[in-house]
């Protein structure tokens, strides 16, 4: 699916949490591929390396917990869940660098040889406090989602969210919210767009 | 904790009572207490519904001190569930009362004659057991509401619901929060059809008058203690994400792990899990004006807990835990919060385990019984079948191992028994060791992610080795086994794990109240004797090698997305316990 539309919206810092099904689900973004999970994190979306070692301490790529982020890499279509610090017996042993690793050696990421780089999509998961501190960063950035996605997303929405959006646009033209819905379900549904937020404190 | 309550329920002419000398147990707590006293005093091979079980309560070693986090209460006996030797714990205010009352343990043994209905009322001066037969067939909320009017708001209660009256094998005891609820329970083996059994609906904790245990070496204790409290408050996992999403922010990871058994453990992610996942949750409580952020205990400074409010704000039930969401949801392929939510509101009030009664409709469903998905079926099973006594009630409070029994389900999860719970041993090869092989049955709290690393059971294990499993299940276990018995949360585990800092000022506080030098090696052999006084007892029981295995469909059929099987041999699993 190419990108064919964007559409950005303004709201308050608040209704990030309007967003929290969305970032736990999984949203596409658009991203050079071939490179390695800590250069994706630190060059690419602007993570910082010590927020990295301290706060994301628990990544998944494809499902599988990865220890080694340098030697794991992430190909078009992969999916990167990004989590703090877990509790529970598993949670610790879902950790990077985990001495209880072991116990999920079947599953673990292994090392991997570099693959084909270019510009291609990967899905990001935000779970718990990575969502509350990077959920902004990354929806400021722009995630891809479907017409058919966004219509569900913003039919879900009731009117305090609506009514605390300070602007909504479709490429340059500002749009109201209702205009907004019906021009969405009038798009084909599996055509792509770009939706951009903007939160402001 | 320098004395001990017996009672004899079968004493002639009514329950009679005594008071001992703690002796040995007056250092010791929790599981430790308990589990030493069920294996000196209760034949292995007797009915666990039977006049020769005890009932032994036990606080931590700790509990009723200033020490942070130091709520647990033991509750242990032999298990109508499992048959084996059991030790089930739970938060709430009971622990920190009973310690202040001085007791070690109350034990609680013979059956009495009829059909009375008794409640013990413990107070500084006094202990009465009387029969209160206006009692019988409460459920845990509208009882402790009577209660509370009878003695009041400064009391803890411990108490069953109905279904502990009707002995089924899924019984909780409950044990009351700071806000006189009914939400904390000793869950696990069916204790609460133990005390059903014995004829008591509830205990009456009453520490009017009394003060906190001093400590021996006062200041010691109280610089370790503030040390304990920061490193639990600077640790991500204590001080932010159990605080801020509480145990259910475990869905999200486990899920993605491809760990989370699903429908009855046929696959191991559920498409809805971030719809009741604890960032779900929390959002929703918050909403409604609840509370993400709540203590079970007095003292708590995690605060896992929560205040769930139904959708016109008013309470429905405390913040359901991660294994509770799972049991009722995506073990049932459930995925409405306020369904959960009510099914966790009816297993506290009827009085149910609430792992093995969600594992049991998951095999209901499996078995026909109603479909996967299917909100008001399954609570309607848990209010009006379980609560209301019916036959098919009585099936599923009987557990998940019944249930798969009455409607031929082969696919059966559970071990010794007892209900599996919410991590797939498929994906955590190590945690389906300590299933198989724990003295409790199936339990994710008996190898926790206690600090082997920093105490060295075991010596070092390679995480990169394969064969380490076992290794680290032991090493696991034995340490576990241990914090059960200090009355401490798990919870600790987390800061204790990485902040070698904090697991000392945890040595320093036991040291500074009895006075003594604690190490690492202390805490293992403390464990590991407890662990081989309940493998005894076990045996005595009848419980061999073939019992410490997991159920077959674990090694034959693969589960999604990674495809895998239990891979750890029966010779590899009889190797855990190799220190006797």
């Amino acid at each position: 699916m190419a990108e064919k539309q964007s559409l950005r919206m303004v709201l308050p810092l608040e209704q990030l949490s309007a967003f929290s099904l969305l970032l736990q689900q999984g949203v596409w973004l658009r991203a050079q591929i071939g490179c390695s999970v800590a250069s994706l994190l630190t060059e690419q979306f602007g993570i910082a390396e010590d927020y990295i070692v301290e706060r994301i301490t628990t990544l998944f790529l494809d499902c599988r917990p990865i220890d080694d982020l340098e030697t794991s890499y992430v190909s078009d279509g992969s999916t990167l869940a990004l989590s703090s610090a877990m509790p529970g017996l598993v949670g610790t042993t879902m950790r990077r660098g985990s001495h209880l690793a072991a116990m999920r050696g079947d599953i673990s990421g292994q090392v991997q040889q570099p693959v084909e780089s270019g510009m291609g999509r990967i899905r990001i998961k935000l779970f718990n406090l990575v969502m509350a501190e990077l959920g902004a960063t990354f929806l400021t950035q722009g995630i891809c989602l479907s017409n058919a996605e966004l219509d569900n997303f913003l039919s879900a929405k009731d009117d305090i969210f609506w009514q605390s959006v300070a602007a909504t646009m479709v490429g340059d033209l500002q749009i109201d919210p209702v205009s907004l819905v019906k021009y969405i379900r009038s798009a084909d549904p599996r055509a792509e767009i770009l939706l951009q937020v903007e939160f402001e404190s | 904790m320098d004395k001990i309550l017996r009672i004899d329920m079968s004493a002639t002419g009514g329950p009679q009572q005594s008071t001992e000398k703690a002796g040995e147990f007056a250092a010791l707590g929790g599981r430790a207490t308990t589990s030493t006293i069920v294996a000196k005093e209760v034949p292995p091979d007797c009915h666990p519904l039977s006049a020769e079980n005890k009932l032994v309560i036990a606080p931590g070693m700790l509990s009723g001190t200033a020490a942070a986090i130091s709520g647990r209460i033991s509750v242990g006996c032999k298990s109508p569930l499992t048959g084996g030797i059991k030790e089930s714990n739970a938060g709430g205010q009971a622990a920190q009362v009973l310690a202040r009352l001085g007791y070690a343990a109350i034990i609680i043994e013979g059956l009495p004659e009829g059909d009375d209905l008794y409640k013990i009322h413990i107070n500084k001066d006094r202990v009465e057991i009387s029969v209160d037969n206006s009692n019988k067939l409460l459920d845990n909320y509208p009882l402790i509401d009577k209660l509370r009017k009878e003695y009041g708001d400064k009391v803890a209660f411990m108490s069953i619901g109905t279904a502990g009256e009707r002995l089924m094998v899924s019984a909780s005891i409950a044990c009351t929060d700071p806000e006189l609820r009914p939400t904390r329970h000793c869950g696990r083996g069916g204790v609460g059809a133990v005390m059903g059994s014995k004829k008591i609906k509830a205990i009456i904790l009453d520490d009017a008058g009394c003060t906190n245990r001093p400590p021996r070496d006062a200041e010691r204790f109280k610089t370790a203690n503030r040390a304990f409290v920061e490193g639990i408050r600077k640790h991500p996992v204590s001080g932010e994400g159990l605080p801020a999403y509480g145990t259910n922010v475990l869905t999200n990871v486990l899920n993605e792990a491809g760990g989370y058994p699903t429908r009855n453990f046929k696959t191991g992610q559920f498409e809805d899990a971030s719809k009741i996942s604890g960032e779900s949750q929390a959002e929703l409580e918050i909403a409604r004006g609840g509370k993400a952020t709540h203590g079970c205990h007095r003292g708590c400074v995690i605060q896992c807990s929560g205040i769930y409010n139904d959708k016109d704000g008013k309470f429905l039930t405390k913040q359901p835990e991660y294994e509770t969401v799972w049991s009722h949801g995506g073990h049932c392929g459930i995925s409405d919060l306020d369904t959960i939510a009510t099914l966790d509101y009816w297993d506290d009030n009827i009085g149910v385990d609430t792992i093995e009664m969600g594992v049991a409709i998951g095999v209901a469903m499996e078995g026909g019984v109603i479909e996967f998905g299917d909100d008001e079926g399954a609570i309607r099973l848990v209010r009006d079948e379980v609560g209301k006594g019916t036959p098919l009630g009585r099936i599923l409070g009987g557990g998940a191992g019944m249930t798969g029994k009455a409607f031929g389900v082969t696919r059966v999860p559970v071990v010794k028994n007892q209900a599996l719970p919410a991590y797939d041993p498929r994906t955590v090869q190590g945690i389906g060791v300590t299933y198989a092989t724990s003295t409790q049955g199936a339990d994710h709290t008996a190898g926790y992610a206690v600090a082997t690393n920093i105490l060295k059971v075991g010596g070092d294990v390679d995480p990169l080795k394969p064969e380490g499993q076992v290794e680290l299940s032991r090493n696991l276990q034995i340490a576990t086994t241990a914090i059960d018995s200090t009355g401490l949360c798990l919870f600790i585990a987390f800061p204790i794990l990485d902040q070698p800092e904090t697991f000392q000022s945890l040595l320093d506080l036991l040291g500074g109240f009895y006075g003594i030098e604690m190490t690492g090696d202390d805490i293992v052999a403390l464990g590991q004797k407890v662990l081989t006084l309940e493998r005894e007892f076990n045996k005595g029981a009848g419980f061999g090698p073939e019992d410490d295995r997991l159920p077959r469909f674990f090694q034959t059929e693969k589960l999604p997305p990674h495809n895998l099987t239990f891979g750890v041999t029966d010779a590899e699993l009889d190797q855990l316990y190799n220190w006797d």
